[in-house]
């Protein structure tokens, strides 16, 4: 079985938000008024930090675009009273909005914050949105067909799309990869099977140093990063 | 002489006014339940930040005081100290309403209210590995336990009374412990990260659960025109302060380790940051320096009025341990890469008192009083007095509307 990762070369990203915003996209992300986004009830499953170190002249800025890191030892699947968040077999950390009841424990058990909570009910225009790819069609049924308040959601590594990818016999991580990764301008993200020691993603972490953050939650995150 | 136990006649206008009053507190409290249940949690003053709000701060202070009170009753019905036996069915029956309320702030608390019975799935859709399944076991089986527990005393089964007491009493320390794990075994809030937090959370809730005890007590046997035995309420007011010195250390010792660590930012915003002075002047000064000065006093500690108002002092200064503990503490910022994190990703968390939040927390408490009222009504609770004086009626209304205060106190 295969086990999903993704590789962030930090030395190519430009903050330019190309993930965030094709994340929003893919998923029907909903957006936040600026006062949301201030209170930090606004849905975020990719965002991009930027962290600054020293100050000017000798300041430097990392910036960092953190998708949910599908952690190998997920601190939210371990809190999970109700089963609804879990790991699946190729390591896909996975919510069941189903399922979930909205308490809300494995936002507090995060320890990178990537999981969101619906505050409120969305409507309905800024999910049947006309101005969405016309290959929609193509990736077969919708994940994430409606939204309801009240449960929690966070990134799925585009699960639909591997899902699909699969079955039409595609190669991940070539062909198919998560919408960030694609969108990407600088071809920052990679993606592809940790697993397979001749993935793209296996070469980059074997022949470069890297970076997961808060290796001191012993989390074990699959999401590396590739240090200026 | 055998103690017998009597019914409140509960047809005073006085009492029937405070029903009135306390149920329309709990029908706004319902309203604002729907409202929060059309339109979202939008209306609480949680964010993606500091996920929990008041729910949760009721929720493991109701929890705390409910585990106190059982744990006391055992006082006399497992430890057959009779001095206690007065007011032992009143803690047990102060004991169920409290964990009812907890249930209930659990209900509203969830984003989907009507996926509740999920938690109560034991080992079957439930992941026992979550602290929140494995409490939703304790807080169930607490109930049935406390439940049968008042059933037998009020049937005056004293063997069957016993055997239940001592489990009842064990898995009400169980139960409180298991709540402070909730808090203690997050590893990724540093403010709450530590295993003591089960034994500070027990201490807690003996003191809390033991003041509201003391203060009901009071109010109660006064109020229904009862003699309030000095000699009680005194002997329960060093009991308390015990309770608080233990707590005290505990808080101390947790502090101080955290602090010792060079990781001790997240000490130093607990200690020092932007609110800590809810921790020094709610929760140490009202929680533990005001009361022990007044049980130490050597006049005021031998007077009712004194032990009450340490009493009052810790409910509300444990009511602020769990606020400053359920909020600041998880306003802390998660650090994600060392160095300053800009913008909105990296700020400390802040946390609007709304409105609907506030009259729903309310709402719950006045239920709480008004399930009180009605059960010193209809259940043989309180000591028989020989005359009924014509004031009988009106019982539990101070502590409802202490306890009311202390939920309005905080906005």
């Amino acid at each position: 079985m295969a086990r999903w990762g993704m590789v962030i070369d930090l030395d190519k990203c430009t903050a330019c938000q190309a993930c965030s915003v094709a994340c929003k996209a893919e998923n029907n992300v909903p957006h936040g008024s600026p006062q949301e986004h201030t209170r930090r009830t606004a849905l975020f499953w990719h965002k991009v930090i930027a962290v600054s170190r020293g100050e000017y002249p000798s300041a430097s800025i990392d910036l960092i675009p953190m998708p949910c890191m599908h952690c190998d030892k997920a601190p939210c699947v371990t809190v999970c009273p109700v089963k609804a968040t879990y790991r699946r077999d190729d390591g896909i950390i996975i919510q069941d909005f189903r399922r979930c009841i909205g308490c809300k424990y494995c936002m507090i058990a995060c320890p990178y914050g990537v999981r969101n909570f619906n505050y409120k009910e969305q409507e309905e225009q800024e999910y049947h949105r006309p101005d969405l790819p016309p290959d929609r069609a193509s990736r077969g049924p919708w994940p994430f067909p409606q939204r309801v308040h009240g449960v929690v959601e966070k990134c799925t590594f585009c699960f639909h799309r591997i899902d699909q990818g699969i079955r039409e016999g595609k190669k991940i991580g070539v062909e198919v990869v998560p919408a960030c990764a694609e969108a990407c301008p600088a071809r920052a993200i990679y993606f592809g099977d940790l697993d397979d020691p001749d993935s793209q993603v296996s070469q980059l972490l074997a022949s470069r140093e890297w970076l997961r953050l808060r290796e001191g939650m012993g989390t074990s995150p699959k999401v590396f990063y590739l240090p200026r | 002489m055998a103690l017998t136990y009597s019914t409140i006649e509960g047809n005073s206008r006085r009492y029937n006014t405070l029903l009135g009053i306390l149920a329309a507190l709990v029908l706004a409290g319902a309203v604002s339940f729907v409202v929060s249940y059309l339109k979202g949690h939008q209306v609480f003053g949680g964010s993606n930040v500091v996920p929990w709000g008041l729910p949760i701060v009721f929720l493991i202070y109701l929890i705390g005081l409910s585990a106190g009170s059982l744990i006391l009753s055992s006082l006399t019905y497992v430890f057959g100290r009779e001095e206690y036996k007065p007011i032992a069915r009143m803690a047990v029956f102060l004991a169920i309403v409290l964990i009812l309320g907890a249930m209930v702030f659990i209900f509203v608390d969830l984003g989907r209210p009507e996926k509740f019975w999920r938690l109560f799935m034991f080992f079957y859709l439930n992941n026992m590995t979550s602290m929140f399944a494995i409490n939703g076991v304790l807080y169930g089986g607490y109930l049935v336990i406390s439940l049968l527990y008042l059933g037998f005393i009020l049937a005056d089964q004293p063997r069957l009374t016993r055997r239940i007491g001592i489990l009842a009493v064990a898995w009400a320390v169980l139960v409180h412990m298991g709540t402070g794990a909730i808090f203690g075994f997050v590893a990724a809030r540093e403010p709450w990260f530590s295993p003591i937090k089960p034994l500070e959370f027990l201490a807690a809730a003996l003191a809390s659960g033991l003041a509201l005890l003391i203060l009901a007590v009071i109010f109660t046997l006064k109020f229904t025109g009862r003699e309030v035995k000095r000699e009680t309420i005194t002997s329960l007011g060093g009991l308390l302060s015990v309770f608080i010195i233990i707590l005290l250390v505990l808080v101390f010792v947790d502090k101080v380790t955290h602090f010792y660590a060079p990781a001790r930012e997240a000490t130093v915003y607990m200690l020092a940051g932007p609110g800590s002075w809810v921790f020094w002047v709610l929760q140490i000064g009202m929680g533990a320096i005001i009361p022990l000065a007044l049980l130490f006093h050597p006049g005021l500690s031998k007077t009712i009025r004194g032990v009450a108002l340490a009493a009052a002092s810790v409910v509300i200064g444990v009511f602020f341990e769990r606020f400053y503990l359920v909020i600041t503490g998880a306003a802390y910022p998660l650090d994600y890469y060392p160095g300053k994190i800009e913008g909105v990703w990296g700020v400390t968390g802040s946390f609007p008192i709304t409105p609907v939040e506030t009259l729903l927390s309310v709402g719950i408490v006045a239920l709480l009083g008004l399930i009180f009222m009605l059960g010193l009504k209809y259940l043989e609770l309180l000591p028989a007095v020989e005359s009924i004086e014509a004031s009988a009626g009106g019982g539990g209304e101070k502590i409802t509307a202490s306890e009311t205060s202390v939920s309005e106190g905080k906005v």
